[in-house]
């Protein structure tokens, strides 16, 4: 009789035992700053995401132009060919600029200002 | 809120809603992911790549499962993974193949400790001395209070094995508690009548 109650009242400590919460963790502030973390993260992948969306709805319509330059109003593109060559830096150096600009605008400034209304 | 609707309003970019989602869940974790790994410096720090890792994937979560338990995957895993670096960098001995803990090896309990609390603080350390798995399935079966099938779907251990680490882990525990009843040769249960 003495050993079965014994039983039960080890089976119940160790039920209890079971039931406790470990000593680990996390600081008060946990939920908030990992929140603010992804908030941060999940914006840059949406400014990311417009910028790039931009550039490509940019270079659509320029390819567009092109295009419709060539076919319908019978532009001579050799002459365009060959005042692109001879002024590639140019060329280059403008389209980096913009695209800098682009950048900067929609997705540098944008993050930084939403990380400084998260302070 | 439903589960579902929660995890649509964090796919929608809602930072609200994954804080709920974090404070509804970091007890979870905290518990699986420190249990597993049992070092208070570095649980916050896997806490947090857990829950990067469930904000990743949300777009794979697909309500086959409950979200609790697609957590606890998450946190079950990235805990592992972290131990076995560990382990590999030689910082400590993990072995994927529990070992029984000898009787002998454990800290005596002091002779006064007859008080049920201290018992218990006696008890849960203990706990912190048994092998990997049985003390993750002990924290997940009993603490957590996840069926065996949902066991198994977290750590991917047969259920069968699932069960022998349990009872095993259970046996080995009752037989502390009943050595510990012997040495003080008193009832140490009197406050469970």
């Amino acid at each position: 009789m003495s050993d079965t109650k014994k039983f039960t009242d080890s089976e119940k400590l160790l039920g209890e035992v079971l039931r406790e919460e470990p000593d680990f963790f996390l600081s008060d502030r946990f939920a908030e700053t990992v929140a603010n973390k992804m908030a941060r993260r999940f914006a840059w992948n949406q400014y990311i995401r417009e910028f790039f969306i931009y550039l490509a709805a940019i270079f659509g319509i320029a390819a567009l132009s092109a295009g419709i330059a060539l076919i319908w109003l019978d532009v001579n593109w050799q002459a365009w060919w060959s005042f692109l060559l001879y002024n590639v830096s140019w060329v280059a150096g403008l389209n980096i600029l913009v695209v800098f600009i682009l950048f900067v605008d929609r997705v540098l400034l944008r993050y930084f200002s939403y990380k400084l209304s998260q302070h | 809120m439903e589960d579902s609707q929660l995890v649509q309003q964090v796919l929608n970019g809602n930072s609200n809603a994954f804080r709920f989602l974090v404070s509804k869940y970091q007890r979870l974790v905290v518990h699986v992911v420190g249990r597993i790994v049992q070092q208070q410096d570095e649980v916050e720090d896997i806490c947090q790549e857990v829950f990067i890792k469930v904000f990743k994937t949300l777009n794979k979560f697909r309500n086959e499962s409950k979200l609790s338990t697609w957590i606890a995957t998450i946190a079950y895993n990235t805990a592992i993974t972290h131990l076995r670096k560990k382990s590999r960098r030689g910082e400590l001995s993990y072995s994927e193949e529990p070992k029984l803990i000898g009787m002998e090896a454990d800290p005596a309990p002091n002779q006064k400790a007859v008080e049920t609390e201290e018992i218990k603080r006696h008890l849960l350390k203990l706990i912190e001395t048994l092998p990997v798995h049985y003390r993750t399935v002990l924290t997940l079966y009993h603490l957590e209070e996840f069926s065996y099938r949902e066991i198994v779907e977290i750590t991917g251990m047969p259920e069968g094995t699932i069960k022998s680490y349990l009872n095993r882990a259970r046996m080995m525990l009752k037989g502390k508690i009943d050595k510990i009843a012997r040495l003080e040769q008193t009832n140490i249960f009197a406050d469970y009548v």
